[in-house]
């Protein structure tokens, strides 16, 4: 954690980054705001995981190619302590990216929503953590921040397209509506959707709050289990 | 202290260890002498608990490498392995913390000990972007002894370092040796293999020789022979 907020840059973009994106989207919808309200909740789930994913997996590369993972493995510290040591220290980045993010959408944008703001903050925290597991579990597999890169149009871009963004779950073929409802972003789209448009509680979203709590318990055993101790 | 049995390592279709016997004994150092590709620094993962063979046995304080007796092993990777944008201190405290060192009061008497020892007081504070590579090196060197192992594998700790430094590290290597701390170090120089107690010369996983450094000069029938022509005899012999 030290060692990203003594890298000024890094820092400096973790913050500029999702306000530029954010902005870029605030200023195409200018003359349409009623659209931007009804899309903000799923641009606020989409970027918050993109964001997320690309800071995990590149910051959890860099540990394994730099040798320092391997080294922390060679100490008394067991395998599992050592994934959730950066599960927390990514966290706080994370969360930072998806509290800026929602905080810019709400308060720069001006998007237009019923629900209750740390209602919208938890579930959109769920998400994060979910997307950091998913983050390092994916950065095992990669040699490099190409290989990385490449995750983004394997492990996001179906999401994205799949999520009900562009044309509702309901509406797509068959076996696309099969897989889009086993996606994480699906649930994170559908609950906000919820909380943000039509004024729901966490109550009322929690079987989508439970599957993006499913999802990053599952994706924390994932990455435990495939830190290899190479 | 380390007992290595019949230990074959594989890294896909690449055979890394074949077959190899070795035993290290408490209060020497072993020296792993051997080209690129030797097998060298599997065989120190393999002793650290990073890499399990798939054949034979290793017995490291009489056990399994496992993560009980990490706290009794220093362990420097061949890579400096340390966060570059933090100071030579604070990679130093990190490591003695991972180690388990608790106390705040104790973990800073030690922390600055090492620091002392490797020489790197004026520049303790420094982030590691801004030292040399041989700093580096003696920082990664303190990370290792922060907690005191009885037992170092140091993957090739001299490379890189000028002839100075080198020199440095070999007298504090003798004098770890001299308080009963055991070494396993891993290097590809001769001039290195010198000050070894005991060499183990290493080719393409297989082990070729064992011995004192004068024995395996002597092995030869040349008693003026170097441990280059030692090296280059046994593999001809092999």
């Amino acid at each position: 954690m030290r060692q990203i907020i003594r890298d000024r840059r890094t820092l400096a973009l973790l913050v500029v980054v999702p306000v530029v994106v954010m902005s870029l989207v605030g200023l195409s919808f200018t003359e349409e705001s009623q659209i931007l309200d009804s899309v903000a909740p799923a641009l606020l789930a989409t970027f918050a995981m993109f964001f997320v994913f690309i800071l995990t997996g590149v910051s959890f590369l860099r540990e394994r190619m730099e040798g320092t993972l391997e080294r922390l493995l060679a100490t008394p510290v067991g395998r599992t302590d050592v994934i959730l040591g950066y599960l927390l220290g990514f966290l706080l980045f994370a969360a930072l990216q998806a509290t800026i993010i929602l905080l810019f959408t709400i308060g720069v944008l001006k998007i237009h929503y019923a629900g209750a703001l740390w209602e919208v903050f938890v579930f959109l925290m769920a998400l994060t953590i979910g997307s950091v597991n998913l983050g390092i579990f994916v950065s095992t597999y990669a040699r490099n921040e190409f290989q990385v890169m490449q995750f983004i149009p394997l492990v996001l871009a179906p999401q994205i397209f799949l999520s009900g963004i562009f044309l509702p779950v309901e509406e797509m073929p068959g076996y696309l509506q099969g897989l889009a409802k086993v996606l994480p972003l699906t649930h994170a789209v559908e609950g906000l959707r919820e909380i943000m448009l039509h004024g729901k509680g966490l109550g009322d979203v929690i079987t989508e709050l439970a599957v993006l709590v499913v999802f990053a318990v599952i994706m924390l055993i994932l990455a435990a289990t495939t830190v290899r101790r190479v | 202290m380390i007992a290595i049995e019949d230990v074959t390592f594989h890294f896909g279709k690449v055979l890394a260890l074949d077959n190899l016997t070795l035993k290290v004994l408490p209060g020497l150092s072993m020296g792993l002498l051997g080209p690129n590709g030797a097998g060298k620094s599997t065989l120190i993962r393999i002793l650290v608990g990073l890499l399990k063979p798939q054949r034979g046995s290793i017995h490291v304080f009489g056990e399994p490498p496992s993560i009980t007796n990490t706290s009794r092993i220093g362990y420097m990777p061949q890579l400096s392995a340390l966060y570059r944008e933090l100071s030579a201190m604070e990679n130093v405290d990190f490591f003695a913390r991972m180690y388990g060192l608790r106390s705040k009061q104790r973990r800073r008497e030690r922390v600055e000990e090492v620091i002392r020892l490797v020489n790197l007081w004026e520049r303790r504070n420094d982030p590691l972007l801004h030292l040399s590579g041989g700093m580096r090196q003696r920082v990664s060197l303190a990370c290792a002894i922060v907690h005191s192992p009885p037992l170092l594998l140091l993957d090739e700790p001299t490379v890189g370092l000028d002839p100075e430094l080198r020199v440095s590290f070999w007298e504090y290597f003798h004098k770890l040796t001299a308080s009963g701390v055991t070494l396993v170090i891993s290097s590809h120089t001769m001039d290195d293999a010198a000050h070894c107690d005991r060499l183990v010369f290493l080719r393409t996983g297989r082990l070729i020789a064992e011995g004192t450094p004068q024995g395996l000069c002597q092995a030869t029938g040349r008693a003026e022979a170097t441990l280059e022509e030692a090296f280059l005899y046994f593999i001809r012999r092999k």
